[in-house]
């Protein structure tokens, strides 16, 4: 399954930093969500991240796509600086996301909840759909055959006229990542996209996001099922209470001692 | 959706054949009264609900756009002895101007900032339209406002003013039809479905929100222009904190987020005080039950909550 050719394991490469995180840290009231993390994602790479519910992976997601501002930090997407840009300029430059918690539109159907992913690629505005130009329909059309095309990427085409909240956990889970894809991202951040997938789904979900990569697209993926980002990831980083506890290749990580101490629950024996 | 546009169309065209013969058939005065009433409020109605039904921000204070539209036209006209038509563009850009700043402030925070906004600035607005006699009339009212004509067409005789309003109604269903059904429309129902998830999908929900703040004044005030060239004379009770509720209820009992919907509750809250000549002094206890019993029966609305129902009946 795996592109032997887009496999870059040795870590340090060439290439300049999509994305680069510089001492970011967060507090939500006495509780240290995030406390001067570093790290740089390269372009193309599948980026894991691992870590204890509490230890701020969704909170560091929330920084890099603008939903929070970080106390402290600096945040880079491709070498510009944007932590003080609102969301939406991000995702216009290419940062997309899903939540843990899925946060579908349930007032629309599959297929207009792909479409409005699109929102940043397209223009037509307030004049634009009054008037309804030809140029606003051919707009509203392409955005249309995109959609299908993300839809039937994903495997979900053949619901595209449901409502969305009708879809089984599992579809609703791809529906999120196709209308992430539908903002056409450079980077793409997928916030635990296997969780409450059986184990068929989590297989095809490996299958989709090497594919994704395979795109071009750059993804940071947090999640819990270890067999799914260990095979999948280029690198792994380990967050623990807010801090980066280790990063490095899937194999240094499954024998890092510390990790495996505080995160994958065994207690290592004295050596 | 090219066939649900081209239902649309039809829909469109039925209403238009409907209007047109309403026009024809209802030769007494009052009825047609009745209509120009049922098509102002539809405007309203149609306004609000594009904030209320699709985008999900409540205002509680739209009866002061509407006032400001009314009382606007009636000052430059009465007092300062402006043409109608050339009060409508100063009247509808001091609703425009107002919403922007009364929305920029509160529509940047989330939640029910713009209610409480709005409610508060309501009722400003209601006491400056009172206290401002030398303009306003104070609450006596101001009359003496002149009617709308074209050329030398007095739009007040007859049915002409019908015809007037309903075109506009007609223009005001397609403008948000074809708003609803574009990439604005999809972005204003993504923040009613999830103001976080809208953002991370790259909606300025901010610039959205505003947007439809803005135009739903605009309508309000356009309502409030031919109200005022209607009936001739305006009091500050028509704009109060009542009106902006009957508003509300109007939005609800027809359906949040269905442009017909719109229809039905201008006509029923239009209908009903002048079937119900008790009804006004039970007004504010009747439209809060109205409201508590649809919320809770029939959140959809009366016209989607009916069509469900026959549809179950039709099912069992
Ligand atoms: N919006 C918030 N308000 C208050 N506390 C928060 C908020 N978001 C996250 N936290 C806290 O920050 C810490 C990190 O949470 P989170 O980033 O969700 O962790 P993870 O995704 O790794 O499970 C937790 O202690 C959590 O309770
Ligand atoms: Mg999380």
């Amino acid at each position: 399954m795996k592109d032997p050719e887009m496999l870059d394991r040795d870590g340090e490469d060439g290439g300049a930093p999509i994305l680069r995180i510089c001492g970011a840290s967060k507090a939500f009231g006495g509780v240290q969500a995030l406390e001067n993390v570093s790290f740089e994602v390269s372009q193309g790479m599948i980026l894991g991240m691992i870590g204890p519910n509490g230890a701020g992976k969704t909170t560091l997601f929330n920084l890099i796509s603008g939903l929070y501002p970080p106390d402290a930090g600096r945040i880079f997407f491709n070498e510009e600086e944007i932590q003080r840009l609102p969301t939406h300029q991000r995702v216009r430059m290419g940062i997309a996301r899903t939540f843990q918690n899925l946060a579908l539109f349930e007032n629309m159907n599959v297929l207009e909840n792909v479409m409005v992913g699109q929102h940043v690629r397209t223009r037509c505005g307030f004049w634009g759909a009054i008037a309804r130009t030809t140029g606003v329909r051919r707009e509203e059309a392409a955005c249309r055959e995109n959609a299908l095309a993300l839809l039937d990427m994903v495997g979900l085409v053949d619901q595209a006229l449901k409502p969305s909240a009708d879809l089984p956990f599992g579809w609703q889970r791809l529906l999120e990542i196709a209308r992430a894809l539908a903002s056409r991202p450079r980077v793409l951040l997928l916030d635990e996209p296997a969780s409450g997938l059986n184990a068929l789904e989590t297989g095809r979900l490996g299958d989709l996001i090497l594919a994704i990569r395979n795109q071009g697209i750059t993804i940071v993926l947090v999640e819990h099922d270890m067999s799914l980002t260990m095979s999948v990831s280029d690198r792994i980083i380990v967050l623990d209470q807010g801090r980066v506890l280790a990063s490095g290749t899937p194999e240094e990580i499954q024998t890092h001692s510390a990790v495996r101490t505080a995160y994958l629950g065994e207690h290592c024996e004295q050596r | 959706m090219t066939q649900s546009s081209l239902h649309e169309t039809v829909r469109i065209g039925l209403l238009t054949g409907a209007v047109a013969a309403a026009g024809i058939l209802f030769d007494n005065a009052y009825h047609i009264q009745v209509l120009v009433f049922i098509g102002i409020n539809t405007i309203l109605t149609l306004g609000l609900n594009l904030l209320m039904g699709y985008t999900g921000q409540i205002s509680l204070g739209h009866a002061a756009f509407y006032g400001i539209g009314a009382y606007t036209s009636a000052i430059l006209t009465v007092h300062f002895q402006f043409s109608p038509w050339a009060a409508l563009f100063p009247s509808l850009g001091l609703a425009v101007l107002v919403a922007l700043i009364v929305g920029i402030p509160t529509l940047k925070l989330s939640g029910y900032y713009l209610a409480m906004g709005t409610l508060g600035f309501g009722m400003i607005v209601f006491i400056v339209f009172r206290e401002l006699d030398f303009w306003t009339g104070g609450s006596s009212g101001l009359a003496g406002i002149p009617s709308l004509k074209i050329g030398s067409v007095d739009l007040m005789s007859g049915r002409n003013f019908y015809y007037l309003v309903w075109g506009a109604v007609l223009g005001t269903l397609v403008v948000s039809r074809r708003l609803i059904e574009s990439r604005v429309g999809r972005a204003l129902r993504s923040i009613h479905g999830s103001e976080h998830a809208a953002m991370a999908i790259g909606v300025n929900t901010q610039a959205y929100k505003l947007q439809v703040f803005v135009f739903s004044a605009f309508l309000a005030a356009l309502a409030g222009f031919l109200y005022a060239h209607c009936i001739g004379f305006i009091s500050p009770g028509s704009f109060d904190f009542m009106a902006s509720v009957r508003m509300v209820t109007m939005v609800v009992i027809g359906g949040m987020a269905s442009i017909w919907g719109a229809l039905l509750g201008a006509s029923l809250l239009t209908l009903l005080p002048e079937w119900l000549h008790a009804f006004a002094d039970y007004e504010m206890i009747v439209y809060g039950l109205i409201l508590m019993l649809v919320m809770i029966f029939l959140p959809q609305g009366l016209l989607r909550g009916l069509l469900d129902i026959y549809e179950r009946s039709r099912n069992a």
